[in-house]
């Protein structure tokens, strides 16, 4: 298993010293690769389309390492409660449906990637909330980031416990 | 331990409330007794207060903890990292606050956290006031008006989540 990758907690160290070194508002600087979102249909489709594509990365790892699948589960069916919750504000904002999702070729189950899948539909969540313009849908997107962001950890969890095993 | 944690957490916000003088309408915002607050400026100091506060009083903890040698050796990088990531926070909430002009709350001269055990009821007391920082950030971060505040406190409130779910696979606890 292949259990590579950057800890997000350095990242987001660097980000938030960034933050604190320098006057905020308009210099408001940008981890590297940040999205500046411009509306709330912006976000969502952003959101759809990296939840996709780390739901490509879960069911590839659920059907090669069996004793992941309870997890796998479990996380597969915060993510449909997500997309369910994420339809109802793009009706409450009056936003057209998701965009049709890519057929995906099938995923290398490897930790690295469904890593990096995770962190940036986290990223996209945080990134996004100053975007939407409607406390409500803050308040949902944020409740769903919290989730992600547990997941993140529990990745990044199982990461640590793979190599710990080396 | 659900119910050990909410109490923590109700004694620990009715005491951030007291100590920093916590506005009263945030106050009843985070005890549920109010069901939004009025967004604008006036209100993101309020939560920049509380949020400076929380984080002094975890800072506290996991100094007091670390100077004494209380976390479990295998667990002292973690709680060196938290303890690092809640500086960050406090620091990036005072610069967002100076730039508006505003002071926030200095850090008590003394934090009074009564008898601190050694190993897994250290982890408990680190657990409640990481616990009461996720639902403080996560009920407060919909009624922040600015923007650059607004993606600061999201990436917050994603290492609170962090802290948290360490500490309960520490504990045993359900992580999913």
């Amino acid at each position: 298993m292949d259990s590579t990758g950057e800890h997000g907690g350095a990242s987001r160290r660097t980000l938030l010293r960034a933050l604190a070194a320098v006057p905020l508002g308009l210099s408001l600087p940008r981890r590297a690769g940040a999205a500046e979102y411009g509306s709330a249909a912006e976000v969502l489709d952003a959101i759809e389309r990296l939840a996709a594509a780390l739901d490509a990365q879960l069911e590839a790892l659920g059907a090669a390492v069996p004793s992941a699948r309870a997890l796998v589960a479990s996380l597969r069916a915060d993510h449909r409660r997500h997309r369910d919750e994420r339809a109802r504000l793009r009706r409450r904002l009056g936003l057209a449906g998701p965009p049709l999702a890519e057929r995906r070729p099938a995923a290398a189950p490897s930790l690295a990637p469904l890593r990096a899948a995770q962190e940036a539909l986290v990223y996209a969540h945080a990134e996004g909330l100053p975007a939407l313009g409607d406390p409500f849908a803050v308040d949902r997107l944020a409740h769903h980031m919290v989730e992600l962001a547990r997941h993140l950890a529990i990745i990044d969890l199982w990461i640590q416990t793979e190599e710990e095993r080396g | 331990m659900a119910e050990v944690m909410a109490a923590g957490r109700r004694r620990l916000l009715g005491g951030l409330a007291a100590a920093a003088g916590v506005s009263p309408a945030l106050t009843a915002f985070l005890g549920g007794r109010a069901e939004a607050l009025t967004r604008g400026g006036e209100t993101d100091v309020a939560i920049l207060q509380a949020a400076v506060a929380l984080e002094n009083q975890a800072i506290a903890l996991y100094e007091q903890g670390l100077r004494r040698g209380l976390f479990p050796p295998a667990l002292r990088a973690y709680a060196v990292e938290f303890r690092g990531d809640h500086l960050g926070h406090r620091d990036t909430q005072v610069a967002i606050a100076r730039e508006r002009g505003q002071g926030l709350p200095e850090p008590l001269p003394r934090y009074e956290f009564g008898r601190l055990r050694p190993g897994d009821e250290m982890i408990r007391r680190v657990l409640v006031i990481e616990d009461a920082a996720q639902r403080a950030y996560t009920a407060l971060i919909s009624q922040i008006a600015a923007r650059d505040y607004l993606l600061a406190a999201a990436f917050v409130l994603v290492d609170e989540v962090r802290h948290l779910t360490v500490w309960r696979r520490v504990l045993g606890l359900r992580i999913y």
